[in-house]
């Protein structure tokens, strides 16, 4: 073992990459989470032909391995772009994209797909009486959804916002494919000097673990306090 | 003050209700008894708009509604002018009993804040519950969560409480301290359609009592008529059924209490 290695050179670049795989993680998230609610809505209230491609989409999204969709989407869009750019006659370099911009539609989607699944779950666990009675009440539907419904099922669905959450974290590490220096990236590139490998690998499973850990420790205590409302102690 | 006519409800090939008439004054007290399956929940679900009756008519003060056709304006407006007590109480989990009570108030009728917690406290106190404001519904017994769905029904200031079997999902020694709030609440001169097994109620407060079998009435009358005098063979029978479920239930108790006292001496 190079210890050197892996206390100075490796984790030096793991610090530096982790800004960038955090980058990734937080904006793919955050553009999935409205994206697959409204999904899973559409797919509770049954709208139709909506909730029927969405179904699809999601099938083929969890149904697909992650490395072969950021493929297609990486290497294959921009040749077909490149196609229709040439037929129109346009001035635009279709491979000359930042790499950024396909992580984030990659991870959004792959993610879309499963917290579509997430959030239909826990919007179906919610009660029907709880509508019922909210309706009784005088509530119109967007009340009773954005009053009772829905606070109700983020709660039930952080567990496995969780979960989503950490695997699309350690997923990003596949950008290094995309030329992007995240932690996986930034670490390979020191690593190739020496032949470090699997030292630098060593490291990067570490700087992975704690930051997981964490993360999953900052869920607990955040879904902790918000169900209070639930395993309160009887009285 | 309160009328239905010829509301018809049929869930598939199953006619829950076929035609049924009610009509309650200001201050009635109406309960509904039948066996299981004989439509009498159904009864309140259609005139709430929780189910789409398939005809009928309702008559509630100066409006009138059809039951089958309803515009979901409408429909809103009715319900801002009801309360609905649920079998299995039906609290908003994510709020407390104070907030339970006063949603209706602030976010259906734009009740101010502070005269929305005043009228929510009011209605608590009634119920008994003056000390639970901030406990969740997981914090409280059925008995107590029962009494909070009551008072978000008061709170409201309805012009008809409807009461879905409230004491059905309780422990028996749970029912009375319901039953006395709703006793109360009859006494106070509040309008309320009851369907219920508990027969004592039935006797003591109704102003009228309905027997429903098969989606019909089948006989109506004061609790006195119903109770001391029926006319039809099946509400003979229903009552003396049910006389005798009490009877055994009664027993069973006494029996529960015996052995707890055996328990107790070991």
């Amino acid at each position: 073992m190079n210890w050197v290695f892996i206390l100075r050179d490796g984790l030096t670049a793991a610090l530096q990459g982790i800004p960038v795989s955090l980058y990734i993680t937080f904006v793919s998230l955050l553009i999935a989470m409205p994206f697959s609610f409204l999904c899973a809505m559409a797919r509770v209230k049954r709208v139709p032909i909506l909730s029927q491609v969405i179904t699809v989409v999601v099938s083929f999204l969890r149904g697909t391995p992650l490395v072969v969709q950021l493929f297609i989407i990486y290497s294959g869009f921009p040749s077909v772009l490149n196609l229709i750019v040439k037929a129109n006659g346009w001035d635009f370099d279709a491979f000359g994209i930042n790499p950024f911009v396909y992580a984030f539609v990659v991870f959004s989607m792959n993610v879309l797909g499963t917290l579509t699944e997430v959030f239909r779950s826990s919007l179906s666990a919610v009660s029907k009486d709880q509508t019922e009675a909210a309706l009784s009440v005088g509530l119109n539907h967007f009340q009773t959804n954005c009053l009772i419904i829905i606070p109700q099922a983020l709660v039930s669905a952080i567990p496995n916002i969780c979960n989503e959450f950490l695997n699309l974290f350690k997923s990003t590490s596949l950008v290094y494919l995309m030329t992007i220096q995240d932690i996986t990236g930034k670490v390979r590139i020191v690593a190739a000097a020496g032949y470090d490998y699997t030292e630098a690998y060593f490291v990067i499973a570490v700087v992975y673990f704690v930051l997981g850990f964490t993360m999953e420790k900052l869920f607990q205590r955040m879904e902790g306090r918000l169900k209070t409302y639930k395993a309160a102690p009887q009285t | 003050m309160i009328a239905v006519k010829g509301i018809k409800k049929s869930f598939g090939s199953n006619h829950v209700l076929k035609g049924i008439d009610l009509s309650l004054e200001k201050g009635d007290v109406v309960v509904i008894l039948g066996p299981s399956g004989s439509g009498k929940t159904t009864i309140l679900r259609c005139i709430n708009f929780l189910e789409r009756a398939d005809e009928g008519q309702l008559t509630i003060g100066d409006m009138q509604l059809d039951l089958s056709r309803a515009s979901s304006r409408d429909i809103l407006k009715l319900r801002k002018r009801t309360g609905f007590v649920f079998q299995n109480y039906a609290l908003f989990a994510n709020k407390t009993a104070l907030q339970n009570v006063m949603l209706g108030l602030t976010a259906a009728r734009r009740v101010p804040r502070a005269e929305a917690e005043q009228r929510a406290k009011a209605a608590l106190d009634k119920v008994g519950l003056s000390e639970k404001y901030d406990f969740y519904p997981s914090q409280l017994s059925g008995g107590q969560q029962q009494r909070v769905g009551i008072a978000r029904a008061v709170a409201l200031n309805p012009d008809v409480i409807l009461f879905d079997e409230p004491t059905s999902a309780l422990d028996p020694e749970l029912i009375g301290e319901v039953l006395n709030v709703m006793k109360q609440l009859a006494k106070e001169g509040m309008t309320m359609i009851v369907v219920t097994h508990e027969m004592s109620f039935a006797r003591d407060v109704a102003s009228n009592v309905i027997f429903m079998d098969g989606g019909v009435i089948v006989e109506q009358g004061t609790p006195e008529e119903i109770f001391d005098n029926p006319k039809e063979e099946r509400t003979k029978q229903f009552l003396k059924r049910i006389l005798l479920e009490d009877e055994a239930e009664t027993e069973i108790a006494l029996a529960r209490e015996k052995v707890r006292e055996a328990q107790q001496i070991d």
